[in-house]
């Protein structure tokens, strides 16, 4: 991951300390698609700051899900139950009742 | 599997991508958590579960975004995949609340680039810095090299010298002060024994301000 540093040797100012990593944003944009060739500097960076966003209103919904629950661990099925709750995070219907059957097929397995 | 919360990471079988490192896949759980943590109050705590979920959750978000954008891309048959195609991207999948706020970063990112470049070279000597607060006081056209104060210093010197012929005494005089400054730097740096080419260039303009000068009175 040494590409992080040539990132954060120009960025470090733009992104703060409290960001993703920028190298590894681009990966994962890259992997999203055969066509996705060319990105431009500005692109993870929109990224960097549209998942804090993302991640702090997914949490924020799944941690409600937690209080109804009257306990204080953000736990796995709270995501879940706030992503079938939303029409907006649709996308990550699957992903997450794939993870939540898996994690129940495994336990099965287990016993 | 060996165990029933690494299951579905570790096998991949409902991810394409299966064959990609996991390192590669996801963001640095770290990272996720500590933004997590800012959404949640003090006695909130996070299973690691959860964070493992979110982790999944935002490579899936930028890969939707993504590909929305990518294909606005084709559609308009440009290579290049920008920051405006992720906010209209961004825009068309629901997360309109998302685009004031990425354009005011992208605003402030844009803004701070001057200031960001001082920041970096900050560590190549402060002497830059005093000596261009001092360069500018003649009112001659350095304002395209505060930007990069170190890689500019020969731009720098450059602009001077052509700028040389038009100015009078007390410009000279208020440059031969310049000069005491960056003499005194450049010094400075010899210590350290790091010359560097910015620095023999001040050494010339220096010189050819002092013969100048001596011309003059």
């Amino acid at each position: 991951m040494r590409q992080a540093g040539i990132y954060s040797g120009i960025l470090c100012g733009k992104n703060g300390p409290h960001s993703l990593p920028l190298s590894r944003i681009k990966k994962i944009m890259k992997q999203s698609g055969e066509d996705v060739k060319m990105i431009s500097c500005e692109a993870p960076l929109v990224f960097a700051k549209a998942c804090e966003l993302f991640i702090e209103e997914l949490t924020a919904r799944a941690y409600k899900v937690t209080m109804q629950g009257k306990r204080r661990t953000l736990q796995r099925e709270d995501i879940a139950a706030a992503v079938t709750a939303t029409d907006l995070f649709d996308f990550l219907l699957e992903m997450v009742s794939a993870s939540v059957i898996n994690d129940g097929r495994t336990a099965t397995e287990s016993t | 599997m060996a165990s029933p919360g690494d299951g579905s990471r570790e096998n991949g079988e409902h991810s394409p991508r299966s064959n990609v490192r996991e390192q590669d896949r996801f963001l640095p759980v770290a990272n996720i958590s500590r933004i997590m943590k800012k959404a949640l109050p003090a006695n909130g705590k996070i299973a690691k579960d959860a964070k493992e979920t979110m982790q999944e959750c935002v490579s899936e978000f930028i890969s939707f975004i993504t590909s929305e954008a990518s294909e606005k891309c084709q559609r308009e048959k440009r290579k290049t995949i920008n920051g405006d195609d992720l906010l209209s991207a961004m825009a068309t999948l629901g997360f309109e609340e998302y685009i004031e706020p990425l354009k005011l970063y992208l605003q402030k990112y844009r803004e701070g680039d001057s200031k960001l470049s001082t920041k970096v070279t900050d560590n190549a000597g402060k002497r830059e810095a005093t000596g261009l607060q001092v360069a500018n006081q003649p009112g001659t056209s350095t304002q395209v090299e505060m930007k990069m104060p170190h890689h500019s210093s020969f731009a720098h010197g450059m602009t001077y010298m052509q700028s040389q012929t038009s100015l009078d005494k007390w410009d000279l005089v208020r440059h031969l002060c310049h000069s005491v400054k960056l003499i005194v730097a450049s010094f400075h740096n010899f210590k350290k024994f790091r010359m560097v080419v910015g620095d023999i260039i001040y050494l010339r303009y220096i010189l050819f301000v002092t013969k100048c000068s001596e011309k003059l009175f």
